[in-house]
């Protein structure tokens, strides 16, 4: 199965800046043990753009869908055999990260 | 069956209904042609019929390769060792530490105890559709999510095996003190399901020192059951009960597990403890005969590993048969901040004040207990009690 894992900051609150290096570590490894399919860091809210074109004209917004305390820093995506495997894994990418993982199957 | 429908076919809805669909036939059949010879068998047989029906029907529809292949997976029912299993590995997903823990305590009513919809709205107070709600997304978040189906590995035993005790101690504890203006005072089908659950864990886990105590510690305070609600549904305290009514049989069950945990050498969990307490109690002839000491100790270690406010105020009440309610009341008044809202609190205190002389305080203690307090035999004993203050 394939899982989408986010990793949620606080605004408030955030977690530590220098985590890099033990992410580029952990990523190595799960490589290595043939779960990593994708990931990615996230630049921050700010400079997102919502797109809306279910109307009569398209129309742009500047930021995120919405504005909220917690908000998504960075994906990955995971190819776990089952979802004991995944909440392993999200368990030591939350504390790599130090921040929290949201872990959610694809359909 | 369910639990070896679903093995086969790995997906709860398609056991359930599968199950549900072959006693339907049964109830229509059997009055007619009489009972088969094997009737567990011929259950089992014509579920699999039907849950194979409903797969075709199914793959008909959507692509569902995987379910067809199923079809051609003509093993015979699995023997008594391996249902024990699959049961275990049922108990485990529906205590999943993924889903929420009513879910789980629902869950595993419905899926491994069987209980109806209905009951389980019943018992824990909830409408019948918000409960149908739960557990239908319940098993869809199963399925969606890739819940597996299995024991979990060795090294993530100890904390899943954890879970499964809290959600049976759970199921217990609402049996045995139901909450509900119009349930009975205990719910005997509730706390005769969590041992038979429990006694399941042990076949499967007879090693693990916590299943044993919290197996001991439902037995040890199931014996009491019966003594513990009087005839006219008012709560008898400990110290009035008639202990010749307890149960023997479960007693001596009880101070069995107990002692095989003492033996053990290893150094006892939570239930273990509880247990312990439970076993001090059930080994006096009455109230006065009982180690109060012993029990301090036991409660001693308990808040070491556990220093949470409702251990605390538990260890209050041994405290004061040891040291007097004076000093009992001084640490159970350090507790407000936390334990305001939970009835047990302010009937300790009122309590307490009442054998400290302080009636004023006791009976707006007493006022504040049976405001919170859920069970109808407790308010009607706290009611007693307040009205007897002068």
């Amino acid at each position: 199965m394939q899982y989408l894992v986010s990793v949620i900051d606080d605004k408030s609150n955030p977690g530590s800046t220098d985590r890099q290096p033990a992410i580029s570590a952990f990523n190595e490894r799960l490589i290595a043990e043939g779960y990593w399919v994708f990931a990615g860091g996230l630049a921050d809210t700010d400079a997102a753009t919502v797109v809306d074109n279910r109307g009569e004209q398209v129309v742009f917004s500047d930021g995120p869908f919405v504005e909220s305390k917690e908000y998504l820093a960075g994906v990955w995506v995971w190819e776990a055999p089952d979802l004991d495997v995944a909440l392993k894994l999200a368990t030591e990418a939350s504390e790599v990260c130090d921040r929290k993982i949201e872990v959610r199957p694809f359909l | 069956m369910v639990a070896s429908l679903t093995r086969r076919f790995g997906d709860l809805d398609i056991a359930e209904e599968a199950a549900a669909e072959a006693f339907a036939v049964a109830v229509q059949r059997w009055p007619a042609d009489g009972i088969p010879p094997n009737p567990g068998a011929w259950l089992t047989t014509t579920a699999n019929h039907k849950a194979i029906d409903r797969i075709r029907r199914e793959a008909k529809r959507e692509d569902k390769q995987k379910q067809a292949q199923m079809l051609y997976d003509d093993d015979p029912p699995a023997p008594t060792g391996a249902i024990v299993d699959e049961r275990l590995r049922l108990i485990f997903t529906c205590c999943h530490p993924a889903l929420a823990m009513e879910t789980r305590v629902a869950l595993t009513l419905r899926m491994v105890a069987g209980l109806t919809v209905p009951e389980i709205a019943r018992a824990f107070l909830v409408q019948e559709t918000t409960m149908g709600q739960r557990i239908t997304r319940a098993k869809a978040k199963i399925k969606a999510a890739g819940i597996p189906y299995r024991v979990p590995s060795e090294e993530d035993l100890p904390t899943r095996v954890s879970g499964v005790l809290a959600v049976l101690f759970l199921v217990f504890n609402e049996g045995y003190l139901a909450t509900g203006p119009d349930t009975d005072p205990v719910r005997h089908e509730l706390t005769a399901e969590a041992i038979r659950l429990t006694r399941l864990v042990r076949d499967l886990m007879p090693e693990d020192g916590e299943v044993a105590g919290l197996l001991a510690l439902m037995l040890l305070t199931e014996a009491r059951r019966t003594a513990r609600v009087s005839a006219d549904g008012e709560l008898v305290t400990l110290d009035e009960q008639d202990r010749g009514a307890w149960d023997a049989t479960l007693v001596a069950e009880g101070h069995g597990l107990v002692r095989e945990r003492l033996t053990s050498g290893v150094a006892p969990g939570r239930y273990q403890l509880l247990a312990a307490v439970n076993a001090v109690h059930t080994s006096a002839r009455d109230i006065r005969d009982t180690d109060w000491t012993q029990v301090v100790a036991l409660y001693d270690q308990l808040v070491r590993l556990d220093p949470s406010p409702i251990v605390v105020l538990n260890r209050a009440i041994a405290v004061a048969e040891l040291d007097g309610p004076e000093v009992a009341l001084a640490s159970v008044d350090r507790l407000e901040g936390a334990l305001a809202g939970y009835h047990p609190y302010h009937a300790t205190r009122a309590d307490l004040l009442r054998r400290t002389g302080r009636s004023r305080d006791s009976r707006a203690a007493y006022d504040k207990a049976i405001e919170l307090a859920g069970n109808t035999a407790e308010v009607a004993y706290l009611t007693r009690r307040r009205d007897q203050l002068r």
